[in-house]
């Protein structure tokens, strides 16, 4: 075994486990710090595999960003016991016994299809230059789309975030009877 | 009881008779040293009394400046004054009139009165401060409960009966239980305040901010209900620096409670012992020479150029500039070397005395105060564009924690924080105490009532200060530096040696301590941080049988809720940064 | 060799390096406190060692043998965890600085991404952090911690982006010798203010500081670190200091390029250390640059900051691309 091998390996194998945690971890500010390791891992595969620049992109914005905004949401929510409690109760295995087997048929077809083609290995290496030309030549059309609905997100977020802030407003505004030192009599 | 109130009317003043036409058989008058009408008013009539004062009278009072109350209990003279166990005092201010007026409660013991909350807001505090202090109830109160002594406390201080030393209690011992008891008393009930941990959308975050802060000036605690960042709703929990200086004040001889005031606003030094000593001094009637005169006139000119440094470095630093607190330390410390220099103390030289000053100046100040005044503008200048002119500052404080002069005036607010509103009254100018009205200076205003602008006119006052202290070196009068009246305390030295009669007078006012004659007064002045006012009451003692401080930043802090509601915790930084306080000052 | 890359003796660099950026972290927080005395009209540290020099060791002793406290009502594994996140994500930086010529410990051709990536993983350290000690201080300074950066990152990948289009390449080396006839200051002036404010909110040092903002949040996200612990984060912020200086020269300034007039200075430094020489001059000046603005400048507020990049900063960031990408096309093959 060579070591470009090893080097694909290790990682794969550190995604496979760190999936397979982020999923049954109870505590989820703890199952995300998995699927952290997991991007990461998935990231080196892609450094092994050629794609340097997918793996900087995988690393920056899915382990840099989007997680990041995960992890920013659960701690917002600030999850105690109760919610530990009740991702307990989701890995029961009536819960999770139809979906797996699902899943698995899935990937019996999936090893069907792979198994006829021939898997490249690592050897040539993808620049970021050879990307953008892909991106901005075969598959311009997807990546138009692509933006056409990340700008419908950002209006869609305004537009709730605006509602947010007027709900907030007024309660602010709203507060004051029965507070000491708040009471209005005067003024 | 009418014929009373007249006479009072031909004593001092006009208002009283305006008051007897509307209530004229319930009042009674009061004579008072310090010429201010004083109105006796049964409990009942209390609020009307007060509402038509604020709203209908020709002079409308706006501003309630104080409200306390006094233990007549073991009281010996008050001659003519209606029966009283506790008394609840109001001294209302017209500033439109340029008029006080004090109003009295009388009470037995137990007995409560209606609340003025709904008259003027401001009196909540008061209120409590007055029930924790006397056990006083009133009626009608929105959330009566303790405020400067810990909830667990026993008794009320400023009642006659409760000890005033260690020595007069058993040994306090820490138990366990106790501390328990204690912390638990401390813990915040979001519902005993009115407030919902959760909002239609959002569970409301409750955050600390103190006792332990950096931001916070002291010992002060403001109990913040956030959705997000953004305040929905403050409470200030103040008591942390109580020291009951009232209760002080009546164990110590008249002469030796001279310290203490310095220690109320720990910044202000001497500019502490200038109300205390010109009250004093007017109810024994003594007239301070010119010279001394001047002389407290320049000490305390120093200590509110050095007070408001503090506040100038202290306002940039908390909005994160770090540098400006580090150049006005050093500037402040030019100044302390002045101070030192003509009074041998630094923050606290507690150097007025009853009748003038403690020693005349050194040689060579004059050209020590006239080098900081050459020194000073420039460093001015130099701040000015560092930090007032500063974008990011300015974002940070302007339009932040406005309010206009009504509720300014509502929430007793005084001195610079009100003049920020565009209010011009300056005691100095429109009650000159102690010569103000020999020197030549502006009163600085600002428009917009925000932190920019109680920052602006505290930059602008420093620069009329050091105008002030120049005309104290050029034009200081000579003569002696105490007044010649047997009660000045301590009494010239020059005769004590010479005859049996000076030295045993000097012996008894050195050690019991000057007989003040009986009788009230209040003195106001225009402290670093807005107006001062110790209101005493001589039993004919050595001894002051009750002293009441109003100080500046005690209703300040009040109104901090207000002011805040709907901003950043980031802003709420500024806004206390700008109010200029200190918790010594609110707490006593 | 892996895909060609060079895996050489620049290997051998590593620890050195990392010791050496430590040890420079140790005298860089004495200097900048001498500094901030200096401008502050006050001494600063000078009493350990010559002018204070050992400041930093006698802190180090300081921060070895204080108490290593975990808040017990905390999370234990992240609490220890995110100081490690915070200083070695800054650590890895360096591995792709080229601080000379041939001064490197690698030369990949996407090092720019890896400064990226890995200041987007240092968010994770401070997140952790204040979200581990379970203090509302902490979880207020993290949130703002990871608001911000996460929002920076977006300015400071799309300043350097102008950068990119000139050199045709994500490869520091040939960034910087791409600069040999011009320094990128001057084509990408905005690119370099947008990237200089990036850099100082991704570091978070003063004017940017929100996340600890002592007038605020006492200490932020680290109000219950001590110790060793807290050394490591404030490391990190040190590192995060020069790395993001060493970008500054490497991609506006030209690296350990010098401009001629200044060549007969070459044979005084050495001709082999002269790139060396020259990097370091350059980022010292830059790591004064953040200290100055330290003492100088106030801190906004948190919405305030987020505007500031939203607002105007992402619209100028874009602009900036768009030109300097229609400039670059219309030089290379016309209209």
């Amino acid at each position: 075994m060579n070591a470009d091998l090893v080097l694909f390996w290790v990682p794969a194998a550190i995604a496979v486990f760190s999936t397979a945690l982020v999923i049954t971890r109870k505590n989820a500010s703890r199952a995300l710090v998995y699927l952290v390791i997991s991007l990461l891992a998935v990231a080196v595969v892609f450094f092994v595999l050629g794609a340097p620049f997918a793996a900087a992109l995988e690393v920056v914005v899915y382990a840099g960003a989007i997680v990041v905004l995960f992890l920013f949401v659960v701690m917002m929510l600030n999850l105690g016991r109760s919610s530990v409690l009740r991702e307990g109760g989701w890995l029961r295995p009536n819960m999770w016994v139809l979906p797996g087997i699902l899943a698995f048929v899935l990937l019996i077809v999936m090893f069907h299809v792979f198994a006829g083609t021939q898997a490249k290995t690592a050897g040539t290496e993808v620049p970021p230059s050879a990307v953008g030309r892909a991106l901005f030549g075969p598959y311009l059309l997807a990546v138009e789309l692509a933006g056409f609905l990340l700008l419908a997100a950002l209006v869609g977020a305004y537009h709730l975030g605006r509602r947010y802030l007027e709900e907030r407003r007024a309660v602010v505004e709203g507060t004051g009877e029965g507070v000491d030192a708040g009471g209005d009599g005067g003024r | 009881m009418a014929e009373a109130v007249e006479d009072a009317v031909d004593e001092h003043h006009h208002l009283p008779a305006d008051l007897a036409t509307h209530f004229g058989e319930h009042c009674v008058a009061q004579p008072c040293v310090d010429g201010i009408p004083t109105v006796w008013v049964p409990k009942e009539k209390l609020r009307d009394v007060l509402r038509y004062l604020k709203h209908d009278a020709p002079a409308r009072f706006e501003l309630m400046f104080d409200l306390s109350a006094i233990d007549e209990r073991t009281r010996q003279r008050r001659d003519g004054q209606p029966d009283s166990e506790f008394t609840v005092f109001y001294h209302l201010m017209s500033l439109s009139g340029d008029d006080d007026i004090r109003v009295k409660v009388a009470l037995a013991d137990g007995e409560s009165v209606d609340s003025i909350e709904s008259v003027y807001p401001v009196a909540n505090w008061y209120e409590r401060e007055a029930f924790d202090m006397f056990g006083i109830r009133f009626d009608g109160h929105s959330n009566l409960r303790r405020i400067l002594t810990p909830a667990l406390w026993e008794g009320h201080p400023l009642r006659k009966e409760h000890p005033a030393r260690a020595t007069e209690m058993d040994p306090f011992k820490m138990t366990p239980e106790f501390q328990k008891a204690q912390q638990e008393a401390l813990r915040f009930v979001p519902e005993e305040w009115g407030m919902s941990r959760s909002g239609k959308h959002t569970d409301f975050m409750f955050l600390n901010l103190g006792p332990n802060h950096p931001s916070v000036h002291g010992v002060f605690r403001i109990a913040l209900q956030l959705d997000g960042e953004v305040i929905v709703q403050a409470v200030p929990d103040i008591g942390y620096h109580h020291r009951a200086q009232e209760k002080m004040a009546e164990r110590q001889s008249w002469h030796t409670y001279i310290p203490y005031t310095d220690r109320v606003d720990y910044l202000g030094g001497v500019m502490n012992n200038l109300p205390y000593v010109l009250n004093v001094e007017k109810l024994a009637g003594i007239d301070v020479p010119e010279r001394a005169q001047v002389i407290r006139v320049m000490l305390s000119e120093c200590f509110r150029i050095a007070s408001h440094l503090l506040f100038y470095g202290t306002f940039a630093q908390d909005v994160g500039q770090m540098s400006p607190v580090f150049y006005m330390f050093a500037d402040r410390e030019r100044l302390f070397s002045i101070i030192e220099a003509i009074t041998g103390g630094r923050m606290h030289p507690s150097w007025f005395r009853i009748g003038g000053v403690t020693s005349d100046l050194p040689d060579g100040w004059d050209t020590m105060v006239r080098d900081f005044c050459d020194y000073m503008p420039a460093r001015l200048d130099h701040y000015e564009k560092m930090a007032m002119r500063n974008k990011i500052l300015k974002r940070r404080t302007q339009g932040i924690g406005a309010y206009n002069t009504e509720e300014g005036l509502d929430w007793g607010i005084t001195g610079s924080s009100l003049r920020a509103t565009g209010h011009d009254w300056d005691l100095r100018k429109k009650r000159p105490y102690s010569m103000y009205d020999q020197f030549d200076f502006e009163v600085p205003i600002a428009q917009a009532g925000d932190c920019y602008a109680r920052c602006e006119v505290r930059v602008a006052e420093i620069r009329q200060s050091l105008r002030i202290l120049r005309q104290c070196v050029d034009n200081m009068p000579s003569g002696p530096v105490k007044s010649d009246h047997r009660l000045t305390t301590p009494p010239r030295k020059e005769r004590t040696m010479q005859d049996i009669e000076t030295l045993i007078h000097h012996f008894l006012n050195v050690s019991w301590g000057p007989v003040i004659p009986p009788g009230e007064s209040v003195t106001t002045v225009e402290a670093t941080k807005g107006w001062n006012s110790y209101y005493s009451i001589s039993d004919g003692g050595t001894m002051a049988y009750r002293t009441r401080i109003r100080t500046p930043s005690f209703p300040a802090l009040q109104q901090i809720p207000l002011i805040s509601r709907g901003f950043m915790v980031a802003d709420l930084i500024a806004i206390v940064a700008s109010i200029d306080f200190v918790m010594a000052d609110v707490d006593r | 060799m892996l895909f060609g890359w060079e895996v050489n003796w620049s290997y051998v660099l590593i620890l050195p390096l990392a010791a050496g950026t430590l040890l420079a972290v140790m005298f860089l927080q004495w200097w900048e406190r001498r500094l901030l005395g200096w401008l502050q009209d006050r001494r600063g540290p000078n009493r350990v060692g010559w002018f204070g020099v050992l400041q930093g060791v006698a802190d180090g002793i300081k921060f070895l043998t204080k108490d290593d406290w975990v808040p017990p009502f905390g999370d234990r594994v992240f609490f220890v965890a995110a100081p490690v996140i915070v200083c070695a994500s800054m650590l890895f930086v360096l591995a792709v600085i080229p601080f000379a010529p041939s001064f490197h410990i690698v030369d990949v051709n996407i090092a720019l991404l890896w400064f990226l990536a890995m200041s987007s993983l240092a968010v994770y350290g401070v997140l952790l952090g204040g979200f581990a000690s379970n203090n509302k201080y902490a979880l207020l300074g993290s949130l703002r911690a990871a608001a911000q950066m996460v929002t920076y990152e977006v300015f400071m990948g799309l300043s350097i982006m102008g950068v990119v289009i000139h050199a045709g390449s994500f490869s520091l080396v040939e960034i910087v010798g791409a600069q040999e006839q011009l320094w990128f200051i001057v084509p990408q002036f905005l690119g370099f203010v947008i990237f200089l404010i990036a850099g100082l909110a991704e570091s978070h040092r003063l004017p940017f500081d929100l996340p600890e903002a002592e007038h605020e949040l006492a200490a932020g996200f680290h109000t219950e670190y001590s110790g060793m612990k807290f050394a490591f984060l404030m490391c990190g912020e040190y590192v995060a200091v020069i790395a993001t200086c060493c970008f500054i020269v490497l991609l506006f300034f030209g690296g350990w390029l010098v401009p001629d007039f200044l060549g007969f200075l070459e044979p005084l430094v050495g001709e082999q250390f002269a790139g060396l020489f020259w990097f370091g001059l350059k980022v010292l000046f830059f790591i004064h640059f953040f200290v100055l603005l330290r003492a100088a400048i106030p801190r906004p507020r948190y919405d305030q900051l987020m505007s500031l990049g939203w607002k105007i900063l992402l619209p100028l960031t874009l602009v900036n691309l768009l030109v300097t990408g229609f400039l670059v096309a219309w030089a290379r093959w016309g209209l």
